[in-house]
């Protein structure tokens, strides 16, 4: 069982970045995507998010199940949002809203106003899935307690990101050999279908608990080893070293001008007004 | 460091235990978030993964219960190729359930320190009241995504709250016994 982050986007244009860079740019540009409501200019946002997504030469091939679950989420959220919304959004009420039609069975409205909101809300999220798809595939996982440690997080909260992507194959081992053990005296971890949720909650314990106690009992070593190396009595150094170079100052100087701009924008209104399409407008007979 | 029978001045205490149990619980929350147990007629799949969030803050501490459930959630969407800062709030949420857990000490005093039994089920109890209060903010998606207060209500939270709840009551108390006796042998 291999269960760790895969670094597909190894040897890319932005993997090549300091490992910082991607996870600010990240921020920064789910803060700015927040404040915009104009679809217009959220295409434009997405426009450079998928730009951003390509430098990270992520392979199409290994993440297109990810990609179809993205979907499926933001997809079901939006519907069920705009369904229980009936025909309103934050700020159109009922009364105001041009009312296109009503869903069957449930007499549910839904307006020019709901609908344009619900295609919004969509891109939105399809938006910051995208920039957040090279964090997870172009950021070596060994990079991770570094650039935390480099962003301001205390020392050990640090180590405690490192040591936990560090535990993940040897933890995912010992889980696959508790299946194993529990197999051989005659336990199947994955029988139990079509039984209760409750049943088959039951019968995950036999993993379950052995793996959990395992690891406890046995990290005992890890915390003599970390005690007699003086774990947390002083400054700690760090055997990777990461610096900006011209391309990752240039990126996050655009990335937060960016920010900027939009908040700017925003607080004026132009980018946080919703943009209701014009057709639906006419369809509702406005 | 004492589990389950934290006192209250060591609550806030950070050793390399606290770092290497806090790794171990994201690590485990992280790998077995992929085992999932549908409930039949709905979208909901109940994890016995979120168990370990508020049994490590139940066993452990805040600190170890806080870095369980927010890195142990970041690592999960890490793996998935969501993006580990993506739902940012998510795991800030999932983190206050363990850190809530772990303050059970300070509101459940009288079954953190009885029986093994009042143990285990103080276990259960601090991991309801952590879930009701720590997926609170989820909330949050209505201010940052503009989701309409209801649909975070029906589609993310109860089914969270619902599925989570029952991996909770079952199986924290089952940790916990299983726990303690390892914990007597081990000297902790």
């Amino acid at each position: 069982m291999n269960i760790a982050p895969r670094y597909l986007g190894r040897g890319s244009w932005l993997a090549r970045r300091d490992p910082r860079v991607l996870i600010l740019v990240v921020a920064l540009f789910i803060f700015t995507v927040l404040q915009v409501w104009d679809l217009r200019i959220l295409l434009g946002l997405l426009a450079l998010a998928v730009v951003y997504y390509r430098s990270a030469g992520i392979p199409w091939r290994y993440i297109r199940r990810n990609w179809a679950v993205v979907f499926v989420f933001i997809g079901t959220l939006v519907v069920v949002n705009t369904i229980i919304a009936g025909g309103t959004t934050e700020t159109v009420s009922l009364d105001e809203a041009h009312v296109i039609f009503r869903l069957p069975l449930i007499g549910t409205p839904m307006s020019a106003e709901s609908l344009s909101n619900g295609v919004t809300l969509f891109f939105r999220y399809l938006t910051m899935a995208t920039i957040g798809f090279p964090v997870a595939f172009a950021v070596a996982p060994s990079d991770f307690g570094i650039a935390f440690r480099r962003l301001g997080v205390p020392d050990k909260f640090a180590f405690g990101v490192d040591l936990t992507f560090r535990f993940l194959p040897s933890l995912a081992a010992d889980f696959q050999r508790t299946v194993d053990a529990q197999r051989i005296r005659g336990y199947d971890w994955s029988a139990g279908a079509g039984r209760g949720v409750l049943t088959r909650l039951r019968r995950s314990t036999p993993v379950l608990v052995p793996t959990v106690v395992n690891a406890i009992a046995g990290a005992e070593d890890t915390i003599d080893a970390m005690d007699l190396r003086a774990f947390g009595t002083g400054r700690r150094s760090w055997l990777r070293e990461l610096r900006y170079d011209a391309n990752d100052r240039l990126l996050l100087l655009a990335f937060a001008a960016l920010l900027f701009a939009f908040t700017v924008l925003g607080f004026a209104g132009i980018t946080s007004e919703l943009y209701v399409f014009p057709f639906l407008l006419d369809a509702a007979g406005a | 460091m004492t589990t389950t029978t934290l006192d209250r001045d060591r609550l806030w205490e950070v050793s390399s235990r606290t770092i290497v149990y806090s790794a171990i619980g994201a690590a485990l929350y992280g790998i077995l978030l992929v085992a999932q147990v549908p409930i039949p007629g709905t979208t909901v799949s109940v994890r016995p993964a979120f168990a370990l969030v508020p049994f490590f803050g139940y066993a452990f501490g805040p600190i170890v219960g806080f870095f369980t459930g927010l890195v142990g959630n970041m690592i999960g969407d890490q793996i998935s190729g969501w993006g580990a800062l993506t739902s940012w709030n998510w795991s800030i949420a999932n983190g206050l359930v363990g850190l809530i857990a772990g303050l059970a000490p300070l509101y459940l005093s009288r079954w953190t320190n009885g029986s093994l039994r009042d143990r285990a089920i103080g276990g259960a109890v601090a991991g309801v009241i952590a879930l009701l209060i720590g997926f609170l903010f989820v909330f949050t998606d209505n201010i940052l995504q503009g989701i309409d207060i209801g649909t975070i209500l029906t589609t993310l939270y109860i089914p969270v709250i619902v599925a989570d709840i029952i991996a909770t009551v079952i199986l924290v108390p089952i940790l916990v016994y299983a726990w303690e006796p390892v914990k007597a042998q081990l000297g902790r």
